[in-house]
């Protein structure tokens, strides 16, 4: 059976404790260097579509668990837009193939990454949907040749040959690393380590460097609305104004 | 010989590095294509390019054709149209010809493989006799078959099934299958004649030859002169924008000898052109793939205004040669289009018209579009994203039962 129970069930990569040399940030050299990984997504569709918003919702209550992982989070890295309009395919398409710039509203300020798991995130967009859906007097309608398509994807995850000992280094490493690792590292880390708040990333330099105040910061991006490009510069103006250093970076 | 080296100067070698670090992680493997033809059409095109760089990363890559008589590509024809829709009639003798050509070609081959793609109807069959020749069978599909005829799915269908992956390259045109499917979407390949850097002189020497002059904006649609890519509805919004601004419009489309409905339908847009000197009606043949290149970088902006549309290679195209593109709201144009971002979807003449006339009149905001564009297709519609997405589908297929690999 090719289904795993837990689509996040990745094994955690987190880098073992250790302490950085002495000085500034900037010149410290870290034992535990980070590692980016890379990682190849392909959808999978499963055969299944909806034409309306009512079959949305049943399909919704039924979908296996990474069918809606792959709609809520993975296609962030399968579609990556120049900007994020709508934060998931549900939204997206509520948008686009039933023109309901309201339900694309609801969908969009609901956020998975404040529930603890996948269930909650499930019953959260059927109690959104249910109730848009019972004050309506009709079932909005996709556009033909607009239905949802269900898919969940494959991933294969490795580590690349792209490693950072300081910070100067994970700057030079942000820039070339392809947007596979941003998304690996910073978007789904989240839950794959079950912390929503804690990424691959922040927790590096929480425990090898001396910034408590560059980790909150990282970990007060609102990643959920922000392209994988974004991100990446953002990270880096981030690290750079907390290094003392000017930043050449858009974002 | 173009080598893996020419694309990192486009991609970045980040990427190029990937495609090195997974084929090594494949380790020594015999990757066999088949399809059914040499030359002509897009599966032929990507395999041409693909396969010696396939090779170039080391997996022992190979090409094979099969050979049919005249009846066997009609019937497959036939089978092609059926997959897009055509209610055809398939009859036992049909499919009785159909299997045998396959089985014939099939005592001709003489290869192992680890990894088999086969790709479209023509060659499926072929994996009844030659089952045990690889390990994974895989069944690429480059068709829209969102709605198949039904009677002809089912007997293809039967076939399919031995396979152990089917590939598609929309999640609509997937099928209920016992076995995975997954999505590729289409790539372009950034250094084929179509879509190389051209210079301004030789963009210039096509204008001239085709008697177009620039002394206004020009307004382009590449395709078939086809109901559904509306070149009707493309002629209208043109004459609303032409009320307003100077401009020309060219329809650049295949020859339409063997079509009918194509014949019909050039018809009434000439008539349509009304003699507008304004209006270039091009019939270029298949292979004038430097042509619209040219004219695709001459152009200031790009329409795909259909009303039906599988996943629309023009649109990327014009993405790549970093144009905005006002685009019809429907099927793969809406997957590679961002409203208002990177070009404008429109749903009716008056809506494409209006866009065109917007973007005329803000040349810069549709500089700042284009350049969206181009890096949103070098980022996910190269040929080089293609190849990777193939690298990994052979990783999964060598840990069935997983979706999620960690290496």
């Amino acid at each position: 059976m090719r289904k795993k129970k837990n689509p996040t069930g990745a094994a955690a990569s987190r880098p073992s404790k250790g302490s950085a040399g002495r000085g500034s940030p900037a010149s410290q050299t870290t034992p535990n260097p980070f590692w980016f990984r890379e990682c190849f997504l392909i959808p999978m569709p499963i055969g299944r579509k909806a034409i309306n918003l009512r079959e949305l919702l049943h399909a919704i209550r039924e979908a296996e668990e990474p069918v809606l992982y792959y709609h809520l989070l993975q296609s962030r890295l399968i579609q990556s837009q120049p900007t994020v309009e709508y934060p998931n395919d549900f939204a997206i398409w509520a948008a686009s193939a039933l023109q309901d710039s309201q339900l694309a509203e609801k969908l969009s300020s609901f956020d998975p990454f404040e529930y603890e798991d996948l269930a909650q995130v499930r019953q959260a967009m059927v109690d959104i949907m249910e109730e848009y859906l019972w004050d309506l007097p009709n079932v909005p309608w996709a556009r033909p040749g607009m239905e949802f398509h269900f898919c969940e994807a494959s991933t294969v995850v490795m580590r690349s040959e792209i490693s950072a000992a300081t910070l100067p280094e994970f700057c030079q490493a942000l820039q070339d690393v392809g947007l596979d690792s941003i998304y690996y590292h910073f978007f789904e880390a989240r839950w794959r380590l079950e912390a929503r708040d804690t990424d691959d990333f922040s927790y590096w330099i929480g425990t090898n460097f001396d910034l408590p105040e560059l980790v909150a910061a990282i970990r007060a991006v609102d990643v959920y609305f922000y392209t994988l490009p974004e991100i990446r510069s953002t990270l880096l103006n981030l690290i750079h104004q907390h290094m003392g250093e000017p930043s050449d970076h858009p974002g | 010989m173009i080598t893996l080296d020419d694309y990192a100067a486009i991609v970045g070698p980040e990427v190029i590095g990937q495609l090195h670090r997974l084929a090594e992680r494949l380790g020594p493997r015999r990757f066999v294509n088949i399809n059914s033809t040499k030359a002509g059409g897009g599966v032929a095109e990507i395999l041409t390019r693909t396969v010696p760089l396939f090779n170039q990363l080391g997996l022992d890559t190979r090409w094979e054709t099969i050979q049919g008589d005249q009846e066997f590509f009609e019937i497959t024809k036939a089978m092609h149209n059926a997959l897009q829709g055509l209610k055809v009639n398939f009859t036992p003798a049909m499919i009785k010809h159909y299997e045998e050509v396959n089985r014939e070609n099939a005592r001709k081959f003489t290869w192992k493989a680890d990894t088999v793609v086969v790709h479209d109807p023509q060659p499926a069959y072929l994996i009844t006799d030659l089952r045990p020749r690889a390990k994974q069978w895989i069944w690429r599909c480059h068709i829209d078959a969102s709605r198949p005829h039904l009677p002809v799915w089912r007997i293809l269908r039967e076939v399919v099934k031995q396979y152990d992956a089917s590939v598609f390259s929309m999640d609509r045109f997937a099928q209920n299958l016992p076995h995975p499917q997954y999505l590729i979407h289409p790539s372009i390949d950034p250094l084929s004649e179509k879509n190389r850097e051209l210079t301004p002189a030789e963009i210039q020497a096509v204008l001239d030859r085709l008697g177009i002059p620039r002394d206004k904006p020009i307004i382009l649609q590449v395709s078939r002169f086809d109901t559904f890519k509306d070149p009707l509805g493309v002629i209208q919004a043109f004459r609303l924008v032409q009320r307003h601004t100077p401009c020309r419009l060219i329809l650049a489309g295949g020859e339409a000898t063997d079509d009918p409905e194509g014949a019909e339908v050039y018809a009434r847009v000439l008539e349509a052109a009304g003699g507008d000197n304004d209006i270039h009606l091009l019939m270029l043949p298949s292979d004038a793939h430097h042509d619209i290149n040219a004219l695709q970088r001459a152009a200031d902006i790009i329409v795909q205004k259909s009303t039906r549309e599988g996943f629309g290679l023009t649109v990327t195209e014009a993405m790549w040669k970093g144009k905005p593109v006002v685009g019809g709201a429907v099927g793969g144009i809406v997957l590679q289009l961002q409203d208002y971002t990177t070009g404008f979807l429109v749903h009716s003449p008056e809506g494409c018209a209006f866009r065109i006339r917007y973007l005329l009149h803000h040349p810069e905001l549709a500089r700042r579009m284009g350049h969206l564009a181009r890096e949103f297709v070098r980022s996910r519609f190269l040929i080089t994203r293609n190849m990777r997405d193939n690298l990994t589908l052979m990783i999964l297929l060598d840990n069935p039962g997983n979706l999620l690999i960690e290496l």
